[in-house]
């Protein structure tokens, strides 16, 4: 009775003979001791068939597959390939070994091929296990480890449902190449003044943008070409005709040296770089409020979305906003004066990062401190509804808004604000009643699909009672009939109740 | 906010792995350290305000009786491990920098004994953890990733650490960590069923089980029987009260332990970890050890 063994590990599937064993008279110590001692556990199980996974994802799936204990296609494929083939109505003369009796009874049903998980199994096992890296030639020492680290990762990701649009290290580097790119664009930009005044001096002085400025040198190029002709262009840059004419009429009069065509190239194409890096930029803000409003809704919507990415990226992370206090959020970003207040005994800052959003401006020199630590308060409940719950809305930031508006109004005029319970009540009913309402569009939908899988489902069992001919079947029938009446009775009551 | 012990900008309670790592950068390097005196002895200097060590003072950082584990004494002793991976920390613990005589600078992690079972029984004073470097670790209840980080460490780059853990949260803050240290390889995963993981693990040395169940006995085993190589050892830590809380604490330790003498799991050291937490004990012992050379192997 030949015997084989199926192992799977995380770079492929492993299908193994057994030789000189028996199973039957031999007691588990001679076994192990077989197993543990490599060149005798060598003679004992050869390798017969090695199928590496071809790709991650086809490893992922395999590896959800056998901890379910079910046969994917790819094993059932590559057992039927490699081991004898069972022939219909005989005995099979071998049997395959697996670790766990479910994927055995799977792999039974749909390839006939009988397998056993005993003691005896589970032992061998151990050992192809432990020498496996003599079984695979091919593989390194490191390369199952490295296989193994890359298909656990995967495996957990899928197990906690790590979602990829939720991360926040995106709005973190964004935050910071956004705060790089505005240094490099403004040095840039002074530097193409500069180089550009050699040839233009009067240009600096009537146009003090950077970004036009670019612009408009882009479009003059030479000033001794300039004309009126140049006028509507630059008109439709900087907006006013009457500096088109002032820059016209400088252009004429200047005291700048000419440059030779070459010169002017280079120039030219560093202005249209800095143009470039000024309207990536404006990209990139959009990614980072597109970002934001996927991560971080209610925060964004409450101070938001630079303040917000700002102070996610102070922080390390949503999850260190979210867990520290209140009073931490409120002077993050002035540590520095934090401590050296401590220190001297002096009094503390009132607010860091978050000065910078617009209700702290609001508001008058008093309550300045105020406003503060209410809007610091709002801001960690908004973090934490972000960083914890499932869905994302920006219901709660909106209504925690008009809670800060508020307060603000009672500062000002002396209107008495609503209570945060009602109004987080308020939004909890909003939510739900969203949610029945969704619910309900759903169940008409799930009754239409219902009907029409009834219409299917008798249309089948007319067909299958055309087909069986069997007397036992028969039996069957009268009884199906009986059971089919009564689902559809079933099936109306309950369209009745909803 | 309460000020922090010395006046420096890495105590804040807030604001996580931002603001400790800002304190610790910024107060390295500086100041001369002393030369290298005896054979793996190198003075280090405390970058942080922590329990005992205070910023600043001259520590003394040797090894420990175990292979990978480090002592720092200073006014007060401090368990270490050298970090695998300089410049990071995990969940705002202590470091020391140690410049050795080429001027390169070696990082070690505090490895507090309140909070990990293991660094309580290496201070307790057990025998033999049997855990060293290059040897692969199976972790059944890894948690966070705090005692599993501090393995990671002193098996160093060829050995490696499979940390099951099966709650989601505390998995989440695991993989994070596995991401950067390459030798930890979670697995989100019930430790009840190692067959649901047999693909991800090999054959590892040493299994570590903190699990805290009442059936964590036939946890052990069953992991012990997929994975564990004979002659390997095992750490089982057991909680008095999570397996029955209403007998006393020595029987529920007896109990647990004929219970893995009945799968061959043969213990050889109980240790009981009072200075940290209470009913608490550690057994310590191998798997599969072969008879004949019994002596040899109980160390």
């Amino acid at each position: 009775m030949a015997m084989f063994l199926l192992s799977e590990s995380s770079s492929g599937y492993l299908l193994l003979e057994v030789h000189g064993l028996d199973e039957i008279g031999q007691n588990t110590e001679a076994v192990r001791s077989s197993v543990s001692d490599l060149s005798r556990f060598g003679r004992v199980v050869q390798l017969i068939a090695f199928h590496p996974y071809q790709s991650a994802l086809d490893a992922l799936n395999q590896i959800n597959a056998v901890s379910e204990g079910y046969m994917s296609d790819e094993l059932r494929s590559f057992v039927e390939l490699n081991l004898p083939k069972v022939k219909e109505g005989k005995k099979p003369k071998f049997s395959l070994g697996v670790s766990e009796p479910k994927i055995g009874s799977c792999i039974f049903e749909a390839t006939k091929i009988p397998c056993q998980s005993n003691e005896f199994v589970h032992e061998l096992l151990r050992g192809v296990r432990q020498h496996f890296d003599r079984f695979i030639k091919d593989l390194k020492p490191g390369d199952l480890e490295k296989a193994q680290l890359g298909l656990a990762h995967s495996y957990s990701r899928a197990k906690v449902k790590f979602n990829v649009n939720r991360v926040d290290n995106m709005v973190i580097q964004a935050i910071f190449l956004l705060d790089t790119l505005d240094k490099d664009i403004n040095s840039f930009a002074m530097r193409v003044r500069e180089w550009y005044s050699w040839h233009f001096p009067e240009l600096v002085k009537i146009v003090n943008d950077n970004y036009l400025y670019a612009r408009v040198s882009k479009i003059i190029v030479d000033k001794s070409k300039l004309s009126e002709e140049h006028v509507p262009m630059l008109t439709e840059i900087l907006g006013d005709e009457d500096k088109a004419r002032e820059v016209v009429e400088a252009g004429k009069a200047s005291m700048g040296q000419d440059l030779s065509p070459v010169d002017l190239i280079n120039v030219q194409s560093f202005a249209q770089r800095v143009m470039d890096l000024a309207d990536y930029r404006k990209k990139l803000y959009d990614y980072l409020v597109t970002k934001m409003s996927d991560i971080a809704p209610n925060l964004a919507s409450l101070i938001g979305e630079m303040v917000g990415a700002r102070l996610i990226s102070h922080a390390g992370s949503l999850t260190n906003l979210a867990k520290c206090p209140s009073s931490t959020l409120q002077i993050l970003g002035a540590e520095k004066a934090l401590f050296r207040a401590l220190k001297t005994r002096g009094n503390t800052p009132k607010y860091g990062l978050i000065f910078h959003s617009s209700f702290i401006s609001r508001a008058s020199a008093k309550n300045k401190g105020r406003i503060a630590r209410f809007l610091a308060n709002k801001c960690s409940i908004a973090s934490r509804i972000d960083c914890f719950s499932d869905s994302s809305t920006t219901a709660f930031g909106e209504k925690l808004r008009e809670q800060v508006e508020e307060r603000l109004d009672f500062y000002d005029k002396g209107v008495a604000p609503r209570k945060n319970v009602d109004v987080m009540k308020e939004v909890m009913e909003n939510l739900e009643k969203k949610d029945e309402g969704e619910k309900t569009v759903e169940a008409s939908e799930k009754q239409k699909k219902r009907k029409t899988e009834e219409k299917e489902k008798e249309e089948e069992k007319s067909k299958k009672k055309k087909k069986k001919s069997k007397a036992v079947e028969g039996e069957e029938l009268t009884t199906e009939n009986g059971h089919s009446k009564k689902k559809k009775k079933k099936k109306t009551k309950s369209q009745d109740d909803e | 906010m309460r000020p922090p012990k010395t006046g420096r900008g890495g105590g804040g309670s807030g604001g996580g792995r931002g603001l400790a790592r800002g304190g610790v950068v910024s107060s390295t390097r500086g100041r001369e350290s002393g030369r290298g005196r005896g054979p793996g002895r190198v003075k280090g200097r405390e970058s942080e305000p922590g329990s005992g060590i205070k910023g600043g003072s001259k520590v003394l950082v040797t090894p420990h009786r175990h292979a990978g584990v480090f002592v720092a004494k200073s006014k007060a002793d401090a368990l270490v491990t050298k970090n695998l991976v300089p410049g990071e920390i995990i969940y705002n613990e202590k470091r020391i920098f140690v410049q050795n005589e080429d001027r390169s600078t070696v990082e070690y992690r505090v490895w507090n004994p309140h909070r990990s079972k293991l660094a309580d029984a290496i201070t307790t004073g057990v025998d033999n953890i049997w855990i060293k470097p290059g040897v692969k670790v199976l972790y059944l209840g890894a948690s966070s990733g705090y005692t599993v980080s501090h393995i990671s460490d002193i098996v160093g780059p060829e050995g490696c650490v499979y940390a099951v853990e099966h709650s989601h949260i505390c998995g989440k803050v695991l993989m994070n960590m596995a991401e950067k240290r390459t030798n930890v390889i979670p697995i989100i995963e019930d430790a009840r069923d190692p067959a649901k993981y047999r693909m991800l693990v090999g054959m590892v040395d040493v299994i570590f089980s903190d699990v805290a169940q009442p059936d964590q006995a036939k946890i052990l085993s069953l992991n012990a029987s997929y994975f564990l190589k004979s002659g390997g050892h095992f750490m089982i830590s057991i909680k008095a009260n999570s397996i029955d809380s209403t007998i006393a604490a020595e029987t529920v330790y007896q109990m647990e332990v004929e219970k893995l003498q009945m799968e061959e799991l043969r213990p050889t050291e109980i240790l009981h970890l009072d200075s940290c937490e209470e009913k608490h004990a550690c057994v310590f012992g191998g798997y599969r050890l072969p008879r004949k050379q019994k002596a040899d192997s109980a160390v």
